[in-house]
């Protein structure tokens, strides 16, 4: 049970927060950040967290929890703050982020942060052992599904596909995978640099169930993850996203791949960002 | 040897004995049953094994799934592939991540002999001593061999053991009892060192034995503890003489022969070392066993060989 269940409306105003938060986050980290990354994700992890997870903060020993993955570990400012926002951890750790010996390093780390189930940050990580997890939960007649969610650069690490013909064969119907497609990589667009379309007609050939959604609309979202079934067969939810998405002058440039919010740019950011 | 015993069939009735222990073990392959031997625990428990096809990244990262998810993961498939092909899912998903799987490289240095060195696995105890949290085990005798797979499955925590590919008689009566960490003298002499690990043990005991005829006196010293390794105790066994052979299936770089150097140097050793094994920057050679160890001069022969001369040059400086 997740205890949270909020409603569209609350997600999108949770999801707001999480985002300012970000910015803060990120405005406020020595070492720099993944903002565009941080940002795009942030309606599918929040919907996550405040709605689809079986899952708490009391809840972390529990065998039964649902486990979330985040695979593209360099967007963990997002999954940091949607975390303290959820309860995991204080609020108060967020000003450390990348900060010396901190709770909360650059990438994710089980043992620093409360909630974060798999140190990640080298790509085409999560979803190998997300099929473990999910393979586990299945030979233990588990309630437990698998959530990873994947940047779409990411995808053209191998193991992610080494990883996609075991959960098809093993029929794991508990994994969901979740590909963050917001076209952007590193050093430009995904099309340019190494194109995954048609995404869908790959995992469709791999053996997924294959569903789109809007990653950026929290209803969308919602719907989709809601709507999954466990028919034999892992499923995908390729969430459309945009880089950045929520701030107008990060949104879909990949210069933010890198950088973090500086001087105006912070009070410009959060203004676009408030409730009212 | 009628005595002699492969160690897959000894991994294989560890994991048959764990699981009707109630330890929840879940062998992982990559289409290597039959490297691992694993059939008759198939037989026993047919819906424990997962394989996942000739994949090793995906092998290591499901175990470590499993892992997480409680299990007692272990994977079985030959070292070369595990060490190379996964190299970064150990260093993250085992390793870093600290998760309860165990390694076990099969038919580790050159036991594929004549399949070539995309075969051999000449470099995965310098690899392993690089990643933290890993314990490293390389087992010399059938005893020696179960005692360290009982012990990495009792004890939580990741672990490699490097397992050699071949049939191997035993070094030890009824009373050996392993301790992980522990270096373990196998023959006592005051005139060389001899250290080796895993199958190469038996080429430094049957040398100690021909120098023995010959007047000559070595100890031989198994180390089949690399991580943890008891330093003080090892220091204190290569503190007896001034002469020091490493002995290994493995490049001389990273492995024992390292070891044994980094202990000499922190401990203000002063003797000569003689490292051997796969020399800087070279391969094993594709051939057998007796072919490969030659060239090496990790065969018997060869370890006496370089013991005389130790011993020769000692008496010309004298």
């Amino acid at each position: 049970m997740n205890p949270f269940k909020l409603e569209v409306e609350e997600l999108e105003r949770k999801a707001r927060s999480v985002r300012r938060k970000i910015i803060k986050l990120n405005a406020n980290s020595p070492a720099g950040g993944h903002t565009g990354a941080d940002l795009s994700q942030v309606e599918i992890v929040t919907a996550l967290y405040f709605r689809i997870l079986n899952c708490a903060p009391d809840r972390l020993t529990d065998d039964t929890r649902d486990i979330y993955i985040q695979s593209k570990g360099h967007a963990v400012g997002g999954y940091y703050c949607c975390l303290a926002e959820a309860g995991y951890f204080p609020e108060a750790w967020l000003p450390t982020y990348q900060h010396n010996d901190s709770h909360l390093p650059g990438h994710p780390v089980r043992q620093k942060t409360p909630g974060v189930e798999l140190n990640t940050g080298a790509l085409g990580h999560g979803l190998p052992v997300a099929v473990g997890l999910a393979l586990a939960a299945k030979r233990d007649a588990s309630p437990r599904k698998v959530y990873v969610l994947t940047g779409d650069g990411e995808l053209a690490e191998g193991s992610n596909w080494e990883a996609a013909l075991v959960a098809a064969h093993y029929k794991l119907d508990n994994l969901i995978v979740i590909n963050d497609k917001n076209n952007l990589q590193l050093a430009g667009s995904t099309e340019s640099i190494m194109k995954t379309d048609p995404l869908d007609k790959k995992w469709q050939a791999f053996g997924f169930n294959v569903t789109q959604c809007d990653g950026n609309n929290v209803a969308s979202v919602v719907e989709t993850l809601e709507g999954l079934k466990a028919e034999g067969k892992p499923n995908v939810v390729i969430a459309n996203t945009i880089k950045g998405a929520g701030v107008s002058f990060i949104a879909g440039r990949p210069e933010w791949h890198h950088r973090v919010p500086k001087g105006d740019e912070v009070e410009l950011a959060l203004k676009e960002l408030s409730d009212v | 040897m009628s005595n002699s015993e492969h160690f897959a069939n000894i991994m294989v009735q560890c994991f048959i004995d764990a699981v009707q222990n109630g330890v929840d073990l879940v062998p992982v392959v990559a289409d290597s049953t039959s490297t691992a031997k694993i059939k008759p625990f198939v037989d026993a428990f047919p819906d424990r094994l997962v394989n996942v096809g000739i994949a090793e990244q995906v092998l290591v990262g499901t175990a470590a799934g499993l892992a997480l998810a409680g299990k007692v993961a272990v994977t079985c498939n030959a070292a070369p592939f595990l060490i190379s092909r996964a190299n970064e899912q150990v260093k993250v998903d085992v390793c870093y991540n600290n998760t309860n799987v165990k390694l076990f490289g099969l038919n580790s240095g050159a036991s594929y002999g004549p399949l070539a060195s995309t075969h051999h696995s000449i470099d995965d105890i310098s690899v392993m001593r690089g990643f933290g949290n890993i314990r490293i085990f390389a087992p010399s005798c059938p005893r020696e061999c179960k005692q360290i797979i009982d012990y990495v499955i009792a004890e939580e925590g990741p672990a490699y053991i490097r397992m050699d590919g071949k049939a191997l008689p035993e070094l030890h009566d009824e009373n050996y009892q392993f301790v992980a960490g522990e270096p373990s003298l196998l023959r006592s002499g005051k005139q060389v060192v001899i250290c080796a690990l895993g199958s190469v043990v038996h080429e430094a005991v049957a040398a100690s034995d021909i120098l023995k005829e010959q007047g000559i006196d070595v100890s031989v010293v198994n180390v089949s503890s690399i991580r943890p390794l008891n330093k003080q105790a090892l220091a204190k066994m290569l503190g007896e003489t001034k002469h020091i052979i490493s002995v290994e299936e493995h490049n001389i770089n990273g492995g024992l022969g390292s070891v044994v150097a980094e202990i000499m140097a922190e401990q203000g050793i002063v003797a000569k070392l003689v490292r051997l094994g796969i020399e800087d920057g070279g391969y094993a050679a594709a051939g057998d066993r007796p072919y490969t160890r030659k060239m090496l001069s990790i065969d018997s022969m060869g370890i006496v060989a370089v013991c005389q001369q130790l011993l020769q040059s000692e008496i010309l400086n004298a």
